[in-house]
């Protein structure tokens, strides 16, 4: 049935075969025949690998066809384009147990392969009324197309296969939660500083019983920390997904059997979550808008606001993880070089003013705060015996005489965790409350002594001004619709 | 008629306050004759606080001419004084000015010409001065009328402020917003005749003689000496807070009212001059002791004034027991004003023991 063709050879038997620049017998199409689905998948599969579809994408139809025996065989048409072309989609179809064929509308004869490098075409034509006539070296035979096949369907349907390397990819991860979830997931990621975007999805309801659609939370993070892979890949209500080209991403250990990169079937508008255990993938057909993880944060308002002080406690208990505790210690007390006197022992202070050497007032600083006054002195503060004593534990930093922070850490990492801005000095109190204290509010104590009371600019008015009395004016009211009703003459003119 | 202490609040409130402390005086319904005199027994109705910073304005402007530390609140008699105020102020009000209304407002102008009769003239100076302290602010009484025009059209709000939907959009509507003060005597319109108006002025400044004397160089009603000046100039102490008083306003023009009005007085022959005269020459007396007599620009009137102050003032101190010192320099500075032509002139019409 078959014939090869020769070097030089010209004239052909099948309709709409021909010759191209190389002399390979070539139709307007290229045809696969293969006997299964599965071994289309891994045609696909293998193709894919290498090359995108995008190509083949205009021209390719996957149909279902019939044998007169009734036999079922797929097969899978392309536009033939160039010989190079169906040269690799031949090598593929052979490697995957197919068959390649090459014909413009019925008639298909078999490609090229190295026992006829210019192809072969057919001496004898099957007259019927068949769809799709082939003819093979080994076989001619007919074929009826029974269905087509959506590639794009295919793809959906196609189980991924467990992968868990896929897991530790890195890059971009689509992140969906189930709605409860989600609020608290975001305030996770929000926390560890986590950065991406974040919006919500509808699908329809599962069934007609439900009056919602579903809603899930969907994020979009550009990097998962390593820490966080587990949490999101293994929470049951959490599903990664890898992305696994345009439109599309595949659930975190899973692979899907063909490449979809090399598929362009799917909208970049939208996604296509594919997910594993056979479950239905989840199709977004557009993307919902979607907003900065930071935007969903928690907000949390302060029950208690508090007027502006000068000296604030500083909010260390977000950052250290143990709270602080400063216990009594038996230590011998060494750098006691600063004393905070509460309000009620202010005037003791004022007293003390006189009794205090001027070594002592030269030396000291003091900033007055609602909180009381904070009294340093480089060369120690015992001289001023009043207050509570405060040991200098690291720059700007004090913490009660007789005491000690417990955990044990360095001062340094104390100074750390408490987070004070530069120029602040903080005070520790034995309640393991700071307060601090703008370091530029610190005066030296012989000017505070000698300050001037409070006093209030009085602006000089000349005294005709001050006295000037308030302009008068004639205002204007309704005269109403009786201007003179009620009003009478005086008695004595009446009677 | 209106229950007296709702109508004792209100004017207290919106005008005896404000002739005091300043501020909007608004005259609302007319009050008539008969409710002002019953106005005086439901004074407890009004504002205690309100009242007690009227008292200190009171006490204030009265110690302007006298050391006094206290007032007595608002007698009868200064009630319906200013009951008559009230219905006066309200005559004026532009809204009378229409066919139909313009008789209320006549009517109303009456009955405050009525109610002004039930003023007894000021017994002593201590109640002139009180009621001095309720009228000296009466000629600063002024309506602010404000016209505003705009692209399309113009209108004019009197005594009202205008709305703001008629001044917003300045620039794009080109809105154009002119306030004029208008004093008491020259509003326009006014639905009541201008001279009855000015005679209702009048008759009240003559129930408050200090204040007569104390605005003598008003625009109108022009200053003329009434029994009830004359009665208060012609005690010690009321002509010491006539003086005190007139040294406020400008000197120039003091002696052309008064040169005026004493020609009117010494030509008319009805009544007795000596204490318009013993003023002058008090004036004159106290011009001569500053030195500081004749400096300003003068007219026939107020050199009349003058000279006849300098030979009263003359008279004066060849009666009294003045230093032999002082005698001679007050006689120095005075001779060359009572030796003018207007002191001759004045000799002439002076009776003969002035």
């Amino acid at each position: 049935m078959l014939e090869r063709i020769a070097l030089h050879q010209t004239r052909l038997h099948t309709p709409g075969l021909g010759l191209d620049s190389k002399g390979v017998a070539l139709g307007a199409k290229g045809l696969v025949l293969l006997p299964s689905i599965d071994r289309l998948v891994a045609f696909l599969a293998v193709y894919t690998r290498e090359r995108s579809l995008e190509d083949l994408m205009p021209s390719l139809t996957m149909n279902v066809v019939r044998s007169k025996l009734g036999t079922r065989e797929i097969t899978l048409e392309v536009a033939a384009e160039s010989s190079d072309r169906m040269d690799r989609i031949a090598e593929t179809a052979r490697l995957v147990g197919g068959m390649a064929f090459t014909g413009t509308s019925r008639h298909f004869v078999q490609y090229r392969d190295a026992a006829a490098p210019f192809g072969y075409d057919a001496t004898e034509l099957l007259a019927t009324d068949a769809a799709l006539l082939l003819y093979h070296d080994r076989f001619s035979q007919t074929y009826d197309v029974e269905r087509a096949l959506e590639l794009r369907a295919l793809l959906l349907r196609l189980m991924p296969h467990v992968d868990p390397s896929t897991r530790l990819e890195p890059g971009l991860r689509l992140v969906v939660a189930e709605q409860g979830l989600g609020a608290a997931l975001v305030h996770y990621l929000v926390r560890s500083r986590v950065e991406g975007e974040v919006g919500i999805a509808e699908w329809p309801p599962d069934s007609a019983f439900d009056d919602y659609p579903v809603r899930r939370w969907l994020l979009r993070i550009p990097e998962v920390p390593e820490r966080m892979r587990d949490l999101l890949h293994a929470t049951p209500g959490i599903t990664s997904f890898v992305p696994a080209g345009p439109g599309a991403a595949v659930e975190a250990g899973y692979r899907h059997p063909v490449e979809l990169r090399a598929c362009p079937v799917f909208d970049a508008a939208g996604v296509v979550l594919v997910r594993g255990r056979g479950d239905e993938p989840w199709v977004i057909p557009r993307l919902p808008p979607m907003g900065p993880l930071t935007a969903f944060a928690r907000v949390e308002l302060r029950t208690s606001p508090r007027e502006a002080a000068v000296a604030t406690r500083v909010e260390a208990a977000e950052t250290v993880r143990v709270p602080l505790r400063v216990t009594p210690s038996s230590a011998p007390w060494r750098n006691v070089t600063a004393t905070w006197i509460e309000p009620a022992q202010l005037p003791l202070l004022r007293r003390l003013a006189y009794a205090l050497p001027r070594p002592t007032i030269t030396r000291a600083t003091v900033a007055m705060t609602e909180r009381g006054a904070f009294l340093r002195s480089g060369g120690g503060i015992e001289a001023i015996p009043l207050g509570t004593f405060f040991v200098e534990v690291h720059p700007n930093l004090y913490v009660p005489a007789g005491y000690e922070v417990t955990p044990a850490v360095a001062p340094e990492v104390l100074a750390r965790a408490l987070g004070a801005p530069p120029g602040q000095v903080l005070f520790l109190g034995t309640d393991a409350h700071a307060v601090a204290v703008d370091e530029a509010a610190f005066v030296p104590l012989e000017a505070a002594l000698l300050d001037a009371p409070p006093w209030t600019t009085a602006v000089a008015e000349e005294i005709d001004r001050a006295l000037d009395d308030a302009p008068l004016g004639l205002e204007v009211s309704s005269i109403g619709m009786l201007p003179l009703r009620g009003v009478e003459p005086s008695p004595d003119r009446n009677g | 008629m209106a229950d007296p202490r709702a109508l004792a609040s209100r004017l207290f409130q919106d005008v005896m306050a404000p002739m005091v402390l300043g501020g909007p005086v608004r005259p609302g319904h007319a009050i008539g004759a008969r409710a002002a005199q019953e106005l005086a027994p439901a004074a407890d109705a009004i504002d205690a606080e309100l009242a007690d910073s009227v008292q200190t304005g009171r006490v204030r402007r009265a110690r302007r001419l006298a050391p006094i530390d206290s007032l007595e609140p608002a007698s009868a008699a200064e009630w319906v004084l200013m009951a008559a105020l009230h219905d006066v102020l309200q005559s004026t009000n532009p809204s009378f000015d229409s066919p139909l209304r313009r008789g209320a407002a006549a009517r109303i102008l009456d009955l405050a010409l009525q109610t002004l009769e039930r003023v007894p003239p000021a017994a002593h100076v201590g109640e002139a001065l009180s009621r001095h302290s309720w009228l000296a602010r009466l000629f600063e009484l002024s309506r602010t009328d404000t016209d505003v025009s705009w692209w399309t059209g113009s209108r004019t709000f009197r005594g009202v402020a205008p709305p703001a939907r008629l001044q917003a959009w300045p620039e794009l509507r080109r809105v154009t917003v002119v306030a004029t003060p208008r004093p008491l005597l020259e509003l326009t319109p006014l639905a009541v005749d201008r001279d009855k108006l000015v005679g209702a002025v009048a008759r009240m400044l003559e129930r408050s003689p200090l204040t007569d004397l104390a605005t003598c160089t008003r625009a109108a009603p022009a200053f003329a000496w009434q029994r009830t000046t004359m009665a208060l100039v012609a005690t010690r102490a009321g002509r010491t807070l006539v003086l005190r008083s007139l040294q406020r306003l400008s000197g120039a023009e003091v002696d052309t009212v008064l040169g005026k009005a004493t020609r009117a007085l010494l030509a008319g022959k009805g009544a007795s001059s000596e204490p318009a005269l013993a003023l002058l020459g008090e004036r004159a007396l106290a011009a001569a002791q500053g030195a500081s007599a004749s400096s300003s620009p003068s007219n026939p009137e107020a050199e009349f004034a003058r000279g006849l102050g300098a030979v009263c003032a003359t008279h004066l101190l060849g009666e009294r027991g003045w230093p032999e010192a002082e005698r001679a320099r007050l006689l120095a500075a005075l001779g060359p004003v009572s030796a003018s032509p207007a002191a001759r002139e004045a000799s002439a019409l002076l009776p003969a023991d002035p």
